[in-house]
């Protein structure tokens, strides 16, 4: 890998700028291994929950052409083996792991931190606005500027590590919310979470293809969209950004960089590219700067604020 | 981007109380091995292995084990299901002298493997196990094709008497083989390993699947991070020599460990 790659993120080196997000490859430390060693440069945990979570039942995922549909229901092994997972990945490595919580109150956000501050995770994301639970939760938490707030605002009284807020795309205004996040003390914000959600439909047994009827859209249909409010966020705050939502190449990855963030999260063009795709991104980047003439990740320009 | 197919059941066989071979009018592009995910819309959507596949349908031999397949089951002629695949890596295709060694419910898939081997003219011997009788399945299929079978139940009351790694130990010992299959219950698998010897093998694993894409991480396998929906689920010697968890554990729906 190009050491033109190599870039900070809260304080931490890291080799390429590339994150795989919550959600992607991560229920066991060996899957966060495998995207690692295919050149992720920081990996993120499933979002654990304080009890283990089957998720809903299938079909959870559905490819169309502008990418997929998912709502996995937020499986997870629970915070205790979520984080045996994370604490065995990190005794053979020392790339930095977000390990990403969801809860519905304060209170069971505040205790999944007590466990995430005795464990070997470098940051702590919280998973605001996970869309496919509505049934068993309602409207996602970060849908509400003063709900973020009461929330980051307890979390970082007790937080012995960076706090990460990840939020929606799915409001009205996401600066608003982005600004409430920074003020309570979020140390960055990890955007976009899935679009929508959608639904698709079996036209033979005239059936809503997802089991949950309902689901996030990923891939590349909603990079435009990502762009956008990445770039709206940035322009709002001074914290650093996880940008991320269907990027699938260098030059995709170059745009969100250019919209604002820092570095980006690349998931469902797992499926798009392969595994590979964390390699072939970095390589893309790499040659970008190379033809552009940016010696350092850093040097290449973001947009003019709004 | 695979195309999901809505398709009616064309053919349903009873092969033994419990199991079930599902047929489809549908040209599927799939290699021996390989699996595809069906679903009925009702809750669930599931992994079966292709036990058979020619230019115009393909078949899927199921063991009625849950909820979802007992649906499965009461399904007729006609109704519909919706299936999306061929997924994951397929079978090494020999031309030499294999041993095929299957048990239960898992030994279809060596039914589409053994009539592309024999395509290849591989000199195929396959040990086809069961715990009795009653569970022993394929029998008849497998006598019509042009390969040496050997039947095996653990109580006797078909075939050989004994485990099908036993009569595997004393084939190898006698002969000589240049490539092993095996498809069966991982502990089955487990053992049979041990007494593979120089000879190379490829093993068809069973994990929890959600996706089947290779994003949701539910199948990965220790220590590599394999994901057995896309690197399996047939996975060559070379890697299964470095899994930790082959025999010891699984992850259920939570990704929560099981043991073995």
């Amino acid at each position: 890998m190009s050491d033109k790659l190599k870039t900070k993120f809260l304080g931490k080196t890291i080799k390429s700028p590339l994150v795989l997000p919550a959600g992607i490859m991560d229920m066991s430390f060996s899957g966060l291994n495998y995207a690692v060693q295919n050149g992720a440069g920081i990996v993120t945990s499933k979002s654990l929950t304080l009890e283990p979570r089957m998720g809903h039942k299938g079909p959870v995922v559905a490819e169309f052409e502008g990418g997929l549909l998912n709502c996995m229901g937020l499986c997870n092994p629970g915070i205790e083996d979520g984080l045996a997972e994370i604490n065995q990945f990190k005794k053979h490595s020392d790339i930095p792991v977000i390990v990403s919580v969801f809860a519905t109150n304060i209170l069971d956000f505040l205790k999944l931190t007590k466990y995430v501050n005795k464990s070997k995770a470098d940051f702590l994301e919280l998973n605001l606005s996970c869309p496919n639970v509505f049934d068993e939760f309602g409207i996602p938490l970060s849908a509400s500027k003063e709900k973020v707030g009461e929330i980051i605002s307890a979390v970082k009284k007790i937080s012995k590590l960076p706090i990460i807020a990840k939020l929606s795309p799915n409001v009205y205004d996401i600066s608003e919310i982005a600004l409430s996040a920074e003020s309570a003390g979020a140390d960055a914000l990890c955007l976009i979470n899935t679009v929508g959600p959608g639904m698709l439909i079996d036209t033979k047994m005239v059936k809503p293809v997802l089991f949950n009827k309902f689901g996030g859209l990923s891939g590349p249909c909603i990079k435009p969209i990502a762009l956008k409010l990445i770039y709206q966020t940035y322009s709002a705050v001074n914290i650093p950004i996880i940008g991320m939502g269907g990027v699938k190449s260098g030059e995709d990855a170059v745009e969100m960089l250019m919209a604002g963030a820092t570095v980006i999260g690349v998931g469902t063009a797992v499926y798009c590219r392969g595994i590979e795709v964390f390699n072939k991104i970095n390589d893309e980047i790499t040659k970008f700067m190379k033809e552009e003439n940016y010696k350092k990740l850093s040097e290449i320009p973001k947009l003019k604020k709004l | 981007m695979n195309k999901r197919f809505t398709l009616s059941i064309a053919k349903i066989v009873e092969e033994t109380k419990g199991i079930k071979t599902f047929t489809f009018k549908h040209k599927l592009d799939a290699k021996p091995g390989q699996f595809i995910m069906l679903t009925d819309f009702e809750g669930g959507e599931k992994p079966f292995s292709i036990s058979d596949c020619t230019e115009d349908e393909f078949s899927i031999t199921v063991k009625k084990i849950g909820e979802f397949t007992a649906r499965l089951f009461q399904k007729r002629i006609e109704d519909y299901v919706s299936i999306r695949g061929a997924y994951g890596s397929s079978f090494f295709i020999s031309k030499n002298k294999v041993l095929l060694v299957g048990g239960g419910y898992a030994i279809p898939t060596f039914y589409f493997l053994s009539k592309i081997l024999l395509k290849n003219k591989a000199d195929i011997t396959l040990i086809n196990g069961a715990r009795t009788k009653e569970e022993h399945i394929f029998a008849d299929r497998f006598q019509k094709l042009n390969i040496k079978v050997i039947n095996a139940t653990n109580d006797g009351s078909f075939g050989e008497k004994g485990t099908v790694v036993n009569v595997a130990k004393k084939l190898i010992e006698d002969e000589n083989f240049d490539f092993l299959y095996a498809s069966g219950p991982e502990m089955m698998m487990k053992t049979l390993q041990k007494v593979c010897g120089e000879i190379e093998y490829e093993f068809l694993f069973e994990r929890y699947m959600k996706c089947a894409i290779g994003i949701c991480g539910n199948c990965t396998m220790d220590p590599l991070g394999l994901r057995l929906c896309v690197e399996g689920p047939v996975l060559p010697k070379k890697k299964i020599k470095l899994l930790t968890e082959f025999g010891k554990y699984h992850r259920d729906a939570s990704g929560e460990r099981i043991k073995y």
